[in-house]
């Protein structure tokens, strides 16, 4: 069996985590790989897009039905053979989701999912900020290898992201997963790239994509399904297949340097100073439009 | 933080006030500054105390332990007859309760124990499923359950560990189902991790009776006396109590083992509530006074002669007998004080033999330290140090007091750790030291040793402590414990040390504390 490579993909809640790994899911099985793709969030709609919109049931699901969970319980194929996963979760606020994810993780391990299906490579999709043991499940005792962060330029992203940060370097020295870099998100102005950039640089991390704010994205997602399928020509979906090639033969793996919660906000208060003076300059006429509109 | 008064600084102390709108009470760390940890004098304990620098520590080593829930709840609740116990927890939490029946199967049915007497317990058994979705409808299930097998007039619902994790809304689950059923729910929030301090499990049992099961009273009810014990209490003492208010016309409403739901729900109508350990009843009599102006008084316990008599008057007063208790205080020390003052005389002989006083050790909770420090002193012993489960501001004043009369003393506060026990022991080298039945047992030593209570179901008479005839069977188990050494000199040459000698020379018997900087 050849290596697997599997990746776990963290950021903020809504930042579009689902969106860009199922996206990645979408164009890696294009590129004839086999691909699994296991979300572990309680809302259990990280492969929603790979299946035309619908719902799968989940690893928790099947735990708890108390029959034997077989592979077929839990395993969905999705768009372009894409093997879908969804650990799922309890009620809010009942029980505890973090022990959820393990016991679902812990499940594919003895149900030997790996080696049945043989994948080329796994993505994680995990809710947002490692919020408890269980979420940081995934980068520790390297169940995944390398660990991507999808942020934006917004400051609670990068906050969760700085978080993230926190989380692999406290398991790195233990086997834990290695970061590989920082998928920027809804990049549509210079400014916002600016900021991922300069947050990049202060954590010591590289991006390994800009993914842009796109129509086609909103288009696809209505009818559940990835811009790889929906519009496979689109600029978007070339993005996705970019920071798909990227993710096979990216072989860097490296702990970040987190900001301490003090330097973070010392950070973003520089960035909205600047922003502010930006947008003054912009008002009497002397600077840029665009920057006008941010908000960040 | 200065303080203007004395007065100001005391209540600074610790909690006083109990609020019943909260599901539960503070933990004992956070009321009283609870500690489990310290070993040096009685007087630098109070001084930290009193300046606010008394800090707990971690143990990098620990022998043994026990929760709120398994140690302190779990025995005690399953003897409510009229009741059922649900552990809303992994089955492995619950099962203590299960070797406490057997133990208070031992007391005669003769005695007073109930003939029927068979435990109502159930476990929720919590599992990993339940805690990854919650096991609210379980809970609920079981709560059905009891009310259909046993027509319980009260279910008692224990928390665990597992359940303050998940952050199980019992309080949820009780509002859902008590409408529907008899029986009065009870929800215990007693999970072991809350608290290091087990005797948090005292005051969480108490804020639920208080806040659950304790009736607005609908008459007072003169001649009943609250009187709630711990563990350690025998039956006989139970039955010395019983007797003493006995003589004068008085009831003792006995809790929690073997006590019925009434007799909680009466809590509110007595005439006082009388400790017979401070630290024990503390938080029930605070409660009992704030909501229903049921008096009270915390000190002494009725331990030793001195503090019998004391305990009685102050019952007189609430109760309006106190010409009656001082007829029994004389009735009483006609009978009792010759044979203590044979005892005396004894241990004065064996002292005088030796050429000093008889030094016992003493291992206790904190609120026998109190007690029981003055009781020796009314033996003829001395006492080079005490010991102590744990240690909270509820005593500290009268911990000064008993400093002020016996003079300073050294003082281990250790829960269950064996063997920091044995090496003070071996330092200090008393001629009797007491264990306590949960620290260890038996040292290995030729010197005297024994046992310093016994458990609540061991109906023998010389296991007696409370009240007179308690004073004077202690004061003889303590005599033959020091003359008879055939029991440690089998011990001596049958069995092997239990612990090496590199740990009896290390200086310090708090060796595993982590100090935290
Ligand atoms: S409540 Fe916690 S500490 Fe107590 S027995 Fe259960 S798991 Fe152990």
């Amino acid at each position: 069996m050849t290596k697997i490579r599997s990746v776990a993909i963290y950021g903020k809640g809504g930042i579009g985590k689902s969106t860009t790994t199922s996206n990645l899911s979408a164009a890696l099985a294009d590129m004839g790989k086999r691909v699994i793709q296991i979300g572990c969030d309680p809302k259990s709609d990280s492969t929603n897009n790979l299946r035309g919109g619908r719902s799968i049931p989940t690893v928790l699901d099947a735990i708890r039905s108390g029959k034997p969970v077989e592979l077929d319980d839990i395993v969905y194929e999705g768009f372009g053979g894409v093997l879908c996963i969804e650990a799922g979760g309890p009620e809010p606020g009942v029980g505890c989701a973090g022990r959820g994810i393990i016991a679902a993780i812990e499940l594919l391990r003895q149900k030997k999912v790996f080696e049945e299906y043989k994948p080329d490579v796994v993505l994680y999709d995990v809710l947002g900020d490692v919020v408890c043991g269980g979420f940081s499940v995934p980068i520790r005792e390297g169940v995944a290898e390398q660990v991507y962060t999808v942020t934006s330029a917004d400051f609670m992203a990068i906050y969760a992201a700085n978080n993230l940060f926190k989380g692999i370097q406290k398991y790195a020295s233990s086997g834990g997963a290695l970061f590989s870099g920082i998928i920027a998100n809804s990049v549509t102005l210079p400014v916002q790239r600016e900021i991922i950039d300069d947050f990049a640089s202060r954590t010591g991390t590289t991006i390994a994509e800009y993914v842009p704010r796109s129509d086609t994205i909103t288009r696809s997602e209505l009818l559940g399904q990835t811009a790889i399928e929906y519009d496979p020509d689109s600029t978007q979906a070339e993005v996705y297949r970019s920071l798909a090639r990227t993710l096979l033969k990216n072989e860097e793996r490296y702990v970040p340097k987190p900001l301490e919660a003090a330097e973070l906000k010392v950070w973003a208060e520089s960035w909205s100073d600047r922003l502010l003076t930006k947008k003054n300059d912009a008002r009497s006429g002397s600077g840029s439009r665009e920057i006008a509109s941010t908000s960040t | 933080m200065v303080f203007a008064t004395r007065d100001e600084a005391d209540s600074a102390l610790y909690e006083k006030r109990i609020d019943l709108s909260q599901a539960t009470c503070p933990n004992r760390e956070q009321r009283a500054n609870g500690i489990n940890i310290f070993y040096g004098k009685a007087s630098d304990l109070i001084e930290k105390a009193r300046s606010g620098c008394l800090q707990n520590h971690e143990r990098g080593f620990a022998q043994s332990s026990g929760c709120s829930l398994n140690f302190y709840l779990s025995v005690r609740v399953g003897t409510i007859r009229d009741a059922a116990t649900i552990f809303h927890a992994p089955v492995g939490c619950s099962s203590s309760a299960l070797g406490y029946r057997e133990l208070f199967r031992g007391v005669p049915v003769e005695l007073g124990r109930p003939a029927e007497y068979d435990l109502h317990w159930m476990t929720t058994n919590l599992r990993e499923k339940d805690v990854v979705y919650g096991a609210g409808d379980k809970l609920k299930k079981a709560i059905y359950e009891a009310q259909e097998r046993y027509n319980p007039k009260a279910i008692f619902i224990l928390t665990s560990c597992t359940t303050g994790i998940i952050g199980e809304d019992i309080e949820g689950a009780v509002a859902d189902v008590q409408p529907h059923i008899d029986a009065r729910l009870v929800p215990i929030h007693c999970e072991g991790v809350r608290s290091r301090i087990v005797q948090t499990g005292y005051d969480a049992f108490w804020h639920a009776v208080l806040k659950y099961l304790v009736k607005k009273p609908e008459k007072k009810q003169t001649d009943l006396v609250n009187v709630a014990s711990m563990l350690s209490y025998t039956w006989q003492d139970r039955l010395e109590i019983q007797r003493l208010l006995g003589k004068i016309g008085l009831r003792a409403n006995l809790i929690p083992e073997f006590a019925t739901v009434e007799q909680f729900q009466q809590l509110s109508e007595a005439a006082v509530t009388a400790p017979l350990c401070p630290t024990y009843t503390d938080y029930l009599s605070r409660g009992l006074e704030q909501e229903y102006g049921v008096p009270y008084f915390l000190y002494p316990s009725p331990m030793g002669i001195t503090n019998t008599d004391e305990w009685l008057r102050q019952i007189g007063k609430y109760t309006g007998k106190s010409d009656e208790v001082e007829a029994l205080i004389e009735e009483e020390h006609r009978i009792w004080m010759p044979k203590m003052q044979a005892i005396r005389s004894e241990f004065d002989r064996i002292a005088a033999e030796k050429g000093s006083k008889v030094s016992v050790l003493g291992s206790l909770g904190q609120g026998r330290l109190l007690a029981q420090m003055p009781f020796f002193d009314e033996l003829g012993l001395v006492s080079p140090a005490a010991m102590s489960q744990d240690y909270d501001n509820l005593i500290l004043e009268e911990l000064e007091e008993v400093v002020s009369r016996v003079g300073d003393f050294d003082l281990l506060v250790n829960t269950f750790q064996a063997a920091e026990q044995s090496h003070i022991t071996t330092k200090l080298d008393p001629d009797l030291t007491l264990t306590c039945p949960f620290q260890g047992g038996a040292y290995k030593r030729i010197k005297g040793a024994t046992r310093i209570h016994a458990l609540r179901g061991d109906p023998h008479p010389w296991s007696a402590q409370s009240g007179y005839t308690g004073a004077v069977a202690y004061g003889n188990f303590l005599l033959q414990a020091l003359k008879s050494r055939s029991f440690q000199k089998t011990l001596k040459e049958k069995t092997k040390d239990s612990y090496r000698d590199w740990w009896f020379k290390q200086s310090n018997p708090l060796y595993y504390m982590k100090r935290v900087v």
